[in-house]
């Protein structure tokens, strides 16, 4: 018997904002524990929840680039639970009227095009960070109302493919939304996914289970390949899939399960009292359509258009959304199009190990990059120099400050160019009569002798040319 | 300068002297704040509020200084911050010298249920003052300050000040933020004080209120100068009578306190209006109430659970922390209270439960909304008797006697419309009060007909006699 795959996707995205759902206090990663809370995101009593405009906004644009339709009447509601990472005693949501429903997004799948349709994304708060250590457990409340967004899609998904290629399709229209930083592995977006399989034909829904917090695209797609393995067994062996929550083992590959379904849980959700319900303001909806950000098709296609790159060169930059605002930053200084790209595809990427942390530009000026297009340009140094002024500004050593420092610059002037011909030529007459007989080979030996001689100064075209000239006149 | 800050410093003292002798009778203190740096800071303010000595009810926040909203489950907190009405008393330059005793959370309409014990009525200690703000309205009508804090979410500030003899006002929902008072249910929290003259109460408003970005639901709606316009008179002022509560008491004396007032306003001028409302629908008020309260509440006070702050009882779980911490934190009715709105938020209820309660608020609300087509102001006796004994049992019980004449006034904080409690006089030497209700946003009327009534009742600063 043959399955079919039915899969449906949640996802949580925290918002790039400076201050939280709610409350005045920072937003932040990596920082101490507890340090960026107030009364609010501790729930100390008599505290009241202000909603931050910059995470509506935010919320409006991911509504728009995935096609939702919005509900301009913001409202909120809560879902009480009572857990110590979760400090009011309940979480604030859009449970009744998320703000953007009935969406969708196209997802490439080997060259085929699919729609998958989202169902909703409404805006909550995030939990506190609980560690838990053998006998006690420790809260970092630092994430607690941090913003978020949830995006439901419908399950339309029939692939672990697919569903990888939803997730990162997501993931980059978030990133280019400018929306999240979507730092899968870091949790500021975090991704559950639901499957159940069925008999193909059948159109019952199979017995769901739910795997999640998976932590990177890849895992997206190897805990539902896993999955579907297990849950075929069961079923072609007789047994059937229990309803339940699993996660995904890295190390084993595999899915484990953490907890059954007991029914669902009654979270008592009601209107949140202390939020009236907000309209939005036909400016702020027409300023969030008017700064939609570009998406990554659309630089596709300014990149292959307007800077005529070829489209491996253009997807490669267009993939790597830092990589290609870095291209952008050195092309607006002055960079010439093909030679940045060329330079970052081959040299760049080549030891972006190195980067760490750091963005690309705090990582390298991008100045150093016009810089050294210019002495190229200019002749001054041979592209072979330009490898070793590279490494240097990996240093932080401006490309000048290399050529000064190493005394390297290129030596063009033809008399003494033509001496070094001339005393190479004369020191090896076998090449000459290589020559003759036909072999060119013995110009590059010959020009890669003038080299060594010159240290490398000596301009590559304009030696092996004089080379060429001299050798014809013997 | 000097010369003022011993001044105010003695004031501030001579108060707290005053509150110190108090307290064995009336027990309606919780914690004194000391005022030595206040004084110092509010010796550049001016206005009406400067250099006086004022008191909060122990569920708003002043940081530094314990916050216990009467309940042992806050018995040690300290507030981590200001509430907005802190900042704006340390603004007009009032003197913060008491946090006063007030139901458990809130919750309550005695002032019996208080983890510090019962508040005493200052006009007869074997009486209740009166809940919530029971401590905040006791010592005001005692004379130990002219001005308190309390809050009212269903008649927690109202109620008390007619059984204390003084002015309790509680403006339009918004006007005076919320932000750092503990709250009891917050789509019906009102911040608001008494005092023992309504000109004070008007001058408080003009400093106490404002829009706070700190709390979404404070209004921006301008408050109109509601301290000038005092003085105008009654002549065509249209009160309307309400006859459902009227009816509904049975007590003739207050029935008489009542009228005769009334008729003294038509003399100056006033035309009486004889307005009521459907009766089975008023009879919803109480249940109605109840329901949308304690669901709201429940919530609300699920961050009291033992684990950042506040009384912490151990446990082998999670689980068990935070229910031997809430079993033991908080009081019988209390709990009742939490357990009856958990069962109206389940799932399964909340449509028969919660949601029909605010259907029928919003009926309510309509109701209210069309008694005033025809009024400016509705009126009716703030209770139907004086102060119940401390041990009288029918208290915080429900019951159908008194469903329509002792909770009326619930419907200002349904429609969270400007109300306000008044004396009217008295019986047996303790006070009967009368409550006004105006239209939303406009204090500016409900205070002038406050005014001019409080003229012809004689009984401006009422202050009781504690006999030490």
């Amino acid at each position: 018997m043959s399955f079919e795959l039915v899969i449906g996707i949640e996802i949580h995205c925290e918002l790039k904002t400076k201050t939280k759902m709610f409350s005045g206090a920072p937003v932040s990663f990596a920082q101490e524990p507890n340090t960026c809370v107030n009364e609010i995101d501790l729930a100390h009593p008599g505290t009241l929840p202000s909603l931050n405009k910059k995470a509506v906004e935010l919320s409006l644009t991911a509504c728009k680039l995935f096609h939702l339709e919005i509900d301009r009447l913001l409202r909120f509601d809560r879902k009480n639970y009572y857990y110590s990472d979760l400090p009011k005693g309940f979480q604030i949501t859009q449970q009744f009227f998320p703000v953007g429903k009935n969406g969708y997004v196209d997802i490439d799948v080997d060259g085929v095009s699919k729609r998958v349709r989202i169902n909703r994304l409404h805006m909550e708060e995030d939990t506190a960070k609980q560690f838990h250590r053998d006998d006690v457990t420790l809260i970092d409340f630092n994430r607690a109302g941090t913003p978020l967004v949830e995006i439901v899609s419908e399950a339309d998904m029939r692939s672990g493919k697919e569903a990888a290629a939803y997730v990162e399709k997501l993931r980059t229209m978030l990133e280019y939304g400018h929306i999240s930083d979507v730092k899968m592995e870091e949790g500021s977006m975090r991704c559950d996914v639901n499957i159940s399989i069925r008999p193909i034909g059948v159109d019952a829904f199979g017995t769901k289970v739910e795997i999640k917090n998976l932590n990177s695209v890849n895992n997206v797609e190897r805990a539902i390949e896993y999955e579907f393995e297990r849950q075929k067994t069961l079923l072609l062996s007789g047994q059937s899939v229990v309803q339940e929550t699993r996660r995904f083992d890295e190390a084993t590959r595999t899915t484990v399960s953490m907890r059954k379904k007991e029914g669902s849980v009654d979270y008592k959700y009601f209107p949140e009292p202390n939020i009236f319900p907000v309209y939005v303001s036909d400016e702020m909806l027409a300023y969030v359509e008017a700064n939609l950000p570009e998406m990554p098709e659309d630089r596709f296609k300014r990149y292959t258009h307007e800077y005529q790159l070829n489209e491996t060169d253009a997807k490669l930059l267009v993939s790597n959304k830092a990589l290609g605002d870095y291209f952008e930053q050195i092309v607006q200084l002055g960079g010439a199009v093909k030679l940045t790209s060329n330079w970052l595809i081959s040299e760049v990427l080549a030891v972006v190990d190195q980067k760490g942390e750091q963005s690309f530009s705090q990582w390298i000026n991008p100045t150093f990059f016009v810089e050294l297009f210019e002495l190229l340009d200019k002749q001054v140094i041979s592209s072979k120099q330009a490898k070793e002024v590279f490494t240097w500004m990996l240093k932080g050593q401006s490309p000048k400050a290399t050529v000064e420092k190493q005394g390297m610059s290129q030596v063009s002037d033809e008399s003494l160019l033509l001496s070094w011909v001339e005393e190479v030529i004369t020191a090896n007459p076998q090449s000459v009569i290589d020559y003759k007989n036909g072999k060119d080979r013995a110009i590059g030996f010959l020009v890669g002798q003038i080299m060594k001689l010159s240290k490398g100064k000596a301009n590559p075209a304009l030696t092996s040319q004089m080379v060429k000239e001299a050798l014809s006149k013997r | 300068m000097t010369n003022k800050k011993e001044v105010w410093l003695q004031k501030a003292h001579k108060t707290i002297d005053e509150l110190h002798k108090l307290q064995p009778k009336l027990n309606a203190v919780v914690s004194f704040v000391d005022v030595e740096k206040q004084v110092d800071e509010a010796l550049d303010k001016m206005g009406p509020l400067a250099g006086m000595p004022v008191i909060l009810k122990d569920n708003v926040l002043y940081k530094g200084i314990r916050a216990t909203a009467s309940s042992y489950m806050l018995d040690n907190y300290v507030a981590t911050y200001d509430a907005t009405v802190v900042s704006k008393f340390k603004e007009a330059g009032a003197i913060i010298v008491a946090k006063s005793s007030l139901d458990e959370l809130g919750m309550g309409g005695s002032n019996i249920t208080s983890f510090t014990g019962p508040v005493h009525n200052p006009y007869d200690l074997s009486r209740i003052a009166g809940g919530s703000s029971g401590g905040s309205a006791a010592l005001v009508a005692s004379g130990a300050v002219d001005l308190a804090i309390g809050t009212d979410t269903g008649d927690s500030i109202r109620k008390p000040a007619a059984f204390c003899g003084i002015v309790g006002f509680k403006p339009t929902y918004g006007r005076i933020s919320r932000y750092g008072v503990i709250p009891y249910a917050s789509s019906l929290d009102h911040v608001g004080y008494f005092t023992r003259e309504v000109k004070l109460a008007a001058e408080a408003l003009m400093l106490l209120s404002g829009r706070d970005d700190k709390d979404m639901t404070s209004i921006s709606t301008p408050l109109e100068n509601v301290v000038e316009a005092l003085d105008e008179s009654l002549a065509n002022k249209r009160i309307g009578i309400f006859k459902n509560v009227l009816d509904a008491i049975d007590d003739e004396d207050t029935r008489t306190l009542f009228f005769d007032l009334m008729d003294k306003a038509k003399e100056q001028g006033a035309t009486l209006v004889d307005i009521s409302m459907n009766t089975n629908l008023i009879k919803t008020v109480l249940p109605t109430y109840y329901i949308i309260a304690n669901c709201e509440a429940t919530a609300n006070h699920s961050n009291l659970d033992g684990v950042r702050f506040g009384t912490h009882e151990d446990g082998e779980s999670l689980e068990e922390i935070m229910t031997n911490t809430r079993t033991k934190g908080f009081g019988p009715l209390i709990r009742k209270r939490f357990v009856i709105g958990s069962y109206g938020l389940m799932d399964e209820n909340q449509e028969l439960l919660l949601k029909k309660a605010q259907r029928v608020r919003r009926k309510l609300v309509e109701a209210t909304e069309k008694m005033f087509e025809s009024v400016d102001v509705i009126v009716a006796p703030a209770s139907s008797h004086v102060a119940p004994k401390l041990n009288d049992p029918s208290i915080d019980q429900l019951s159908d006697k008194y469903l329509v004449a002792e909770n009326y006034m619930v419907l200002g904080n349904f429609t969270g419309y400007p109300s306000i409690t008044i004396p009217m006089g008295m019986k047996n030497h303790l006070p009967l009060g009368i409550n006004l209700l105006s239209k939303g946003y406009d204090e500016k009327t409900l205070l002038q007909i406050a005014y001019q009534l409080e003229k012809l009742t004689g009984l401006k600063g009422l202050k009781a006699k504690v006999e030490l």
